[in-house]
Formats: C-alpha cells, sequence, structure tokens
C-alpha cells in the first residue's frame, strides 16, 4: 500500500483530532496530544543526540580535536549527578554557568540592541524631520516622539502616578494600547491564513473534494 | 573627379565607423562617450593599514582610481599582496565595480606585508607602485564601542549606587503593580478552593533571561504556595528548566519550614515541542482545572491558546513576557499582565529585599537618561535647522555618535 | 560551599562574557558558551527524556485516571528513539543524516508531527476570535482605544477597508483607513514599540547585575 496515502490518512485523522478540542476535551483528542507528546519528545531527543551530542561534541573533539568542548562534556556530566540523591548539588555548577552566561550576554545585547538603537532612531527621527520633511512626516515624529518619552514615563518605577506625572503616564498608556492594538489587528489575518492551510490540506490532499 | 572619390570614400569610412561604434556593447556600467584612455591616466595610489578593532589577521586595503573603472574592457580590480619575510607574492582578490576597499583576512601577525592593485582592462593588467609595508595585530579593545562602555557603565553604576544605598537602609519608594499584587490573592483563591496553581515559565530553555525571569518569580510563588500547602503544577519545554525550577521550588518549601511537602514531581518534563507542550498544558487546564494560572516567561504564538484556554476554565490569570508580540494577546485574555520590563521587576519586587529594590531605582536612572537625551536631541535640532546654530549641530552629531551602535 | 562555588562560577562567566564584547580577541568566547549550552542542554535531557518515561511508567503501573494515553505516549517516544537512533529505513544507513527522505524518522515527522504541529497551530483562528469578542466589548478607555487601533490594521489590509473610506478627498487621505493603518503602524505603535523596548533592556541590565552580584539567587537552591 502507498505509503504516502497511509500517511495523508494518519495526518487527517490527527488533524480532526486535535481540532475536536475546539468543541470540548474528548478521548480523540487525549489520543492525539498522547501520540504528539510521545512523538516529540522523541524526534527532539533523537535531533539533540545526533546534533549537539554526536556532530558537535563527539565529532568536535575525537576528529576535529577541539578539545575546548571537553568543558562542555564536563559540565553536562555533571548535570546527570542529580539523579544521585546525595551529590546532586554538583548540578548547580553547570546552571550557574547557564545563567552566568545569559546574564552576561543578554545583558550586552539587550543594552545595545533594545536600548541605544531605540534612542537613536528616535533622536534620528526628529533629526531627519527638520531636514527636508513634510508637515504630514513632522508630526507623524512628533507621536513617535511624546509616544517614547510618555511610554518611558509609564514604566518609571520611582514615582506614583498620581497628578501631572499621572496624567502623562496615561498618555503613555494609550500609546501602549495602541501598540498592542496594531499587533492584536495584524495578526489576525495570518492566524485565519493558518486555518485556511489546514482546511485546505483535508479537502484537497484527503478528501480530494477540491483540485 | 578623384578628389570627389576621395570625399565619398571618407565619407563611407567615417559612416561606417560611426555605424559599427553604436551598435558595439558596452563593458562598463558607465556612459561610453569618448572618455580618457588608458595612457592619459594615472596610476593607483594604494594605502594599506592593519585594520581596526579587530583581534588580528587582517590588513585593509585601500586605493584610488584615476579613472580605470570608466574605461571599456574594466573587469576589476586585482589585489596583489607580497609577503615581504618569506618573499611570496599572492593574488588575493579581484574587487567588484565600486570598490575602493578590501580587507584581506587571511594575513599572519607574524609576517609583513605590502599590496599593490591592479585594473585589469582588455585583458592587461595595469598595476599600481606597491604600498608601504604593514603588519596585522589585534586591538585589546573595540573603540567603536567606547560610547557603548561609557553608558554602560554609568547605568551599572547607577544600579550599585542604589544597591547600596539600600543595603545602608535608604527607604527606596516604588510604586505599585497590579499583577504582582494579585498573586498572593490568586494563590488564597486556589486554596481556598482545594485547586492547583499552574506555573508555566516560558517556553524557552535557560539560555533566554525571560526563562530565568520567570524562575526567580517562581521562588517567591513557591514560598506562598508552601505556607498555604496549595498544591503546584509546573510543566516545562526544556529539561534544564525542569532542574531549575525544582531546585527553585525545593528551597522555597525549605525556607517555608515545610521541606517533606516538597515532591519533584511538581515540576515535570513534558516535551520539547511547542505546539506539543502546548497541548499537554491545555489538557492540564482542561483535566486539572487549576484555580490560578501563571504564564510568566518567553512565549510565542502559543501564548493566546493558553490564555483563552484558562480564561474558558474560569481560573484567575496573572501573565507577563517581555515578548512585544505577544503582550496583546495577554492582555486580551488575563486579568493581570506584567509589560515588558515590569516581568524583570518583579521578582524584586515580590521578594521586598531592600537590595533588589535598588536595582530597580537603577533602571530608573537609565530611563531618565533615555528620556533626557532624546529631549535634548530634539530641542538641539529644532534650534540648529531654525538658526543654523553650530553649537546645536555639535550636539546633534555628538548624541548621533553616542548611540550609534554600528 | 554548595551555593558559594555555583555564584562564583555565575559571576565569573557572567563578567567574562560582558568583558569579550569589549575585546576583539576574546569574541570567540561567546561562540563557545552556546556550543557549551547545546552540549549541557542534551545532557540535561537525559534527565528530562527519564522524568517522561518515569512518570508515564508509574502511571501505567499505578493504573492511575488516564494510564492507557501514558502507554501510547511511551510507545510514541520508543518509535521515535528506535527510528532516530539506528537510523532505520535510512537511505544512507546509519551514516546518513538523520533527516533523509525515506527514513522512518523523517516520514513520522513528515505524516505525524508536522500536521499534528500545523493544527495546533491552526487553532489559533478560533482562539483570536474568541480574545476578539471578549477584548473588544470597550469596557473603558483603554480597551476601547485598543479595539479601534485593532480594526483599522484589520480593516487596513482588506479590500473594506479601502470601500469604506475611498469617497474621503485626496487632501485629506491619511484619514483614509489603508493610509491610516500604515500612518498607525509607523507612528504611534512604532512609539510603543520603542517604549517597551527601552524598558525592557534596562529591566535586564537591572536583572543581570542582580544575578552576576550573587543578589538573585534563588534558582541555586540553598546549602543542603
Amino acid at each position: 500500500m502507498d505509503s504516502a496515502l497511509i500517511g495523508t490518512w494518519l495526518a487527517a485523522l490527527l488533524t480532526l483530532g486535535i481540532m475536536s478540542f475546539i468543541y470540548k476535551d474528548n478521548l480523540y483528542y487525549k489520543v492525539c496530544e498522547a501520540i504528539f507528546i510521545g512523538i516529540s519528545a522523541g524526534y527532539w531527543f533523537i535531533t539533540y543526540f545526533w546534533d549537539s551530542l554526536y556532530r558537535k561534541a563527539w565529532v568536535g573533539i575525537v576528529h576535529q580535536g577541539d578539545y575546548i568542548l571537553l568543558g562542555g562534556v564536563i559540565l553536562g556530566a555533571m548535570m546527570l549527578t542529580r539523579l544521585f540523591g546525595k551529590i546532586g548539588w554538583i548540578a548547580r555548577w553547570p546552571l550557574a554557568f547557564i545563567v552566568g552566561a545569559t546574564a552576561g550576554l543578554k545583558m550586552m545585547v539587550y543594552f545595545t540592541t533594545n536600548a541605544m538603537a531605540q534612542v537613536h532612531g528616535t533622536v534620528n527621527d526628529m533629526m531627519a524631520a527638520f531636514s527636508g520633511g513634510d508637515l504630514y512626516d513632522l508630526i507623524g515624529r512628533l507621536v513617535i516622539l511624546i509616544g517614547t518619552v510618555t511610554g518611558l514615563i509609564y514604566f518609571y518605577f520611582s514615582k506614583e502616578h498620581k497628578g501631572v506625572f499621572g496624567g502623562v503616564a496615561k498618555v503613555g498608556t494609550w500609546f501602549l494600547m495602541i501598540t498592542f492594538g496594531a499587533s492584536f489587528g495584524y495578526t489576525v489575518m495570518s492566524r485565519m491564513s493558518l486555518l485556511l492551510g489546514r482546511i485546505d490540506f483535508l479537502l484537497t490532499d484527503w478528501l480530494k473534494l477540491v483540485k | 573627379m578623384i578628389a570627389l572619390l576621395r570625399i565619398a570614400k571618407s565619407v563611407v569610412f567615417i559612416s561606417s565607423l560611426l555605424f559599427v561604434m553604436s551598435i558595439l556593447p558596452t563593458h562598463s556600467v558607465y556612459s561610453q562617450d569618448a572618455g580618457p584612455s588608458v595612457s592619459d591616466l594615472g596610476s593607483i595610489t594604494v594605502r594599506a593599514h592593519d585594520t581596526d578593532n579587530d583581534a588580528g589577521g587582517a590588513i585593509t586595503v585601500e586605493w584610488d582610481d584615476p579613472g580605470y573603472e570608466k574605461l571599456a574592457g574594466f573587469v576589476g580590480f586585482l589585489i596583489w599582496r607580497t609577503n615581504t619575510l618569506a618573499g611570496t607574492n599572492d593574488s588575493v582578490e579581484v574587487t567588484p565595480f565600486g570598490t575602493r576597499t578590501y580587507d584581506d583576512r587571511s594575513v599572519s601577525d607574524d609576517s609583513t606585508y605590502s599590496y599593490s592593485v591592479a585594473a585589469l582592462v582588455n585583458g592587461e593588467r595595469l598595476m599600481s607602485a606597491p604600498s608601504v609595508q604593514v603588519r596585522s595585530s589585534k586591538q585589546w579593545f573595540d573603540g567603536r564601542l567606547t560610547w557603548v562602555l561609557i553608558l554602560g557603565l554609568i547605568i551599572c553604576g547607577a544600579v550599585i549606587y542604589f544597591i547600596e544605598s539600600a543595603k545602608r537602609g535608604t527607604k527606596l519608594f516604588l510604586r505599585r503593580i497590579a499583577g504582582l499584587e494579585a498573586i498572593d490573592e490568586a494563590v488564597g483563591r486556589a486554596t481556598e478552593m482545594g485547586r492547583p496553581i499552574l506555573f508555566v515559565a516560558g517556553i524557552q530553555d535557560m539560555d533566554d533571561v525571560q526563562t530565568i525571569a520567570g524562575l526567580t518569580i517562581l521562588g517567591s510563588i513557591a514560598r506562598t504556595v508552601a505556607e498555604y500547602d496549595t498544591k503546584i503544577n509546573m510543566p516545562v519545554r526544556a529539561s534544564l528548566v525542569m532542574t531549575a525550577a525544582r531546585e527553585t521550588i525545593k528551597q522555597a518549601y525549605i525556607t517555608a519550614g515545610r521541606p517533606d511537602a516538597y515532591n519533584d514531581d511538581m515540576v515535570h518534563y513534558v516535551t520539547d515541542e511547542q505546539f506539543g507542550f502546548v497541548a499537554a498544558v491545555d489538557g492540564i487546564m482542561v483535566r486539572e482545572r487549576p484555580a490560578a494560572c501563571f504564564f510568566l516567561g518567553a512565549f510565542f504564538a502559543e501564548s493566546l491558546i493558553m490564555a483563552e484556554t484558562g480564561n474558558s476554565i474560569g481560573a484567575i490569570q496573572v501573565a507577563g513576557t517581555a515578548m512585544p508580540a505577544q503582550l496583546p494577546f495577554f492582555v486580551a485574555a488575563c486579568d493581570y499582565t506584567l509589560i515588558g520590563e515590569e516581568l524583570f521587576a518583579a521578582s524584586a519586587y515580590l521578594s521586598e529585599e531592600p537590595r533588589q529594590l535598588g536595582s530597580l531605582k537603577g533602571a530608573d536612572v537609565g530611563k531618565a537618561i533615555a528620556m533626557i537625551v532624546i529631549l535634548v536631541g530634539v530641542i538641539a535640532t529644532t534650534i540648529a535647522s531654525a538658526w543654523n546654530s553650530e553649537s546645536m549641530l555639535w550636539i546633534e552629531n555628538l548624541l548621533r555618535q553616542m548611540f550609534s551602535t554600528g | 560551599m554548595k551555593r558559594q562555588i555555583p555564584m562564583l562560577i555565575l559571576s565569573a562567566v557572567g563578567t567574562l562574557l560582558v568583558v569579550s564584547v569589549f575585546i576583539p580577541s576574546a569574541r570567540h568566547w561567546q561562540e563557545d558558551a552556546s556550543l557549551y549550552f547545546d552540549i549541557i542542554a542534551v545532557f540535561a535531557f537525559f534527565l528530562g527524556g527519564g522524568n517522561l518515561i518515569r512518570v508515564h511508567t508509574e502511571k501505567v503501573n499505578r493504573k492511575s485516571a488516564g494510564w492507557i494515553y501514558s502507554v501510547v505516549t511511551l510507545l510514541g517516544f520508543g518509535i521515535m528513539l528506535v527510528a532516530g537512533l539506528f537510523k532505520i529505513g535510512n537511505p544512507g544507513g546509519i551514516a546518513g543524516d538523520i533527516s533523509q527522505t525515506g527514513s522512518y524518522f523523517q516520514l513520522l515527522f513528515q505524516y505525524v508531527m508536522s500536521p499534528l504541529n500545523s493544527t495546533m497551530y491552526a487553532l489559533l483562528a478560533f482562539y483570536v476570535a474568541s480574545a476578539s469578542y471578549r477584548a473588544f466589548r470597550a469596557k473603558n478607555t483603554e480597551a476601547t482605544i485598543l479595539l479601534v487601533a485593532a480594526f483599522v490594521i484589520l480593516l487596513g489590509r482588506t479590500a473594506l477597508g479601502v470601500l469604506l473610506t475611498n469617497w474621503i478627498p485626496a487632501q485629506l487621505s491619511v484619514l483614509q483607513i489603508p493610509n491610516l493603518a500604515i500612518w498607525i503602524m509607523n507612528a504611534p505603535n512604532l512609539a510603543g514599540q520603542r517604549a517597551i523596548m527601552i524598558g525592557i533592556s534596562l529591566g535586564v541590565i537591572s536583572m543581570s547585575l542582580r544575578l552576576l552580584l550573587g543578589i538573585e539567587r534563588s534558582y541555586l537552591g540553598g546549602d543542603n
């Protein structure tokens, strides 16, 4: 029997099983969920095994002589001490390594791309508005300026949102609401198209009702 | 008669020549007028220097083109390298149109090199004189990041100052955040109803700072859970998060004086697959019906699925993420949402420890700097364009330079 | 002691990686740290996978509620492990790439995992509709602003949006829904995004410093 045909039927039945959750939790969905968890957990274990453990660690150390990776293997082995109650505390060392690395790296990445680049962009926008932009452009850039500053005031922790400060923070809240509304509206259509994609699979590939 | 013939021959010859020239394809992107010939052009001037702000092993070659690129038959510039120590010559690269600089990253810091650049025209190599000898070296500091360092030190300094200030007993005021005040209420509600709480620390691994933020908040929530003797269910997507979360909750139970009540199964691994994890979380929500759901960490598209399912079971939901694209869905579906920075501030708020609260004041200094810079930049630009003020132009350029990350 | 050494490791590693950003010859430390993370994560997976097997096996042994689904999960996990570890049906054999066309591993991915993934993702269409219904009841000023902005952006990407406001004269063309949608994305939306992103970066800095200075340490456990 054609494996593609079996596969299509299997895919279609699993699709309907997941969709049944919209109605309510049921046996069919539970079976599909269990299959999903088991298969996907296995998939990722195999991917990590061949990709990270074999290709990066084993090949890197044994075949390419990249002995620096031995440090990673040692730290990884320390993780496994968690299985042994008495020496399980050793697993905190690789954990500390990862948290430290994350904190150190992300601090600089976020500072340059989120903070500095955004301040640079805001200042640049105003400079561009004054050198050659029309009135419509200038108004837009003023809105960006006001929105950015009032939004920052909303996030200010050291002062209660009362009086004039509170009023300005309120304006910041409104800008944030516009941001959220814009994001929401922007993604609605793309979410609908995902559903259309699955319905298309069911009608075209499975039932062959549509050519 | 002969003169007439001569004139006629000349006219025919010139016309043919013009006709042939008009249908010949051009080799250059520039217009093919009767420009200079090779002999009219001077030689190429080549300069070479150690590449700036690198780890060594690179030399930058720059050259001026007296007009070779405009010639018909021009193909490119050939970079020619001489290793003066080894006494070898190599052709390194042929650069495309419009290029006047090249970084040679295949040199050694132990040798000196000189470079020549040849214009390739109609199969000929028109070589320049060699540049001075140059050696590559590594720089200990990337000069382009000077302002990043200065501004970073100012903000870190402010954070450390306020931490020390708090340690000395200075009272620090911080405004309320509604979502954090609701946490105790949510856990209390779950205890009264005899139902568990569900905690999801995002779907990313420990290499995402939002996951760490979620786990630090988990520490505070777990202490409350331990004190109230509420059940906590924490499915995780990443095995490392499972290990860290177990340490966190175990310590919380020990601190609350209830170490025997802790069970490793409170935190359980599900799957690394994003939507497989969501399917499992949804299943937990509709079957165990937790009274409170906490979604604190990094989320992607699955945020709405989890939040809506939690809404459908009537759970009180507190969410927090620094993913701007997911915030609208949490705001729409959850009772309380920690927006961006509030997620990172939450653990400090909940701990009520002065040193942690001090770090938040330092972050406020950063915000104040950002606002001042933006406003100064705007004022400087306005005055500079209205009155052509030199000093305001200087401020404008300084600000641009300071915050440029390139 | 059980806490001190991890804290020292954390502070040292974090500080070195911050410094590496500024020193060109030390930038490769970042890639090395990333490789270390990948390798550690694989070892950690043995703990996670082991936990998965233990939890579901216990459920089956105790015949707890829903134990039959645990059997399904364990079967799925086992089948995928065997298919992947021994590269069964792989045209290139054990030496070939794991996701080669025709291998059982790749077939399971294509006909089981992929449709399940796509369908869960597609459920968002239903959830976004229900979230919209609830969010757009406009109980206060903030909700109204969110509602109006979302509607303008939504309509601005459809033919209906063009039809509704194409009667507006050219001098006021910015009020036509598609143009208004573009302006909202480029002006107030951008402003809000910038404020959020600047706030996030400062929050990350403050939290990272708390971690590096050892002020925040709940995830490291205690001295036990």
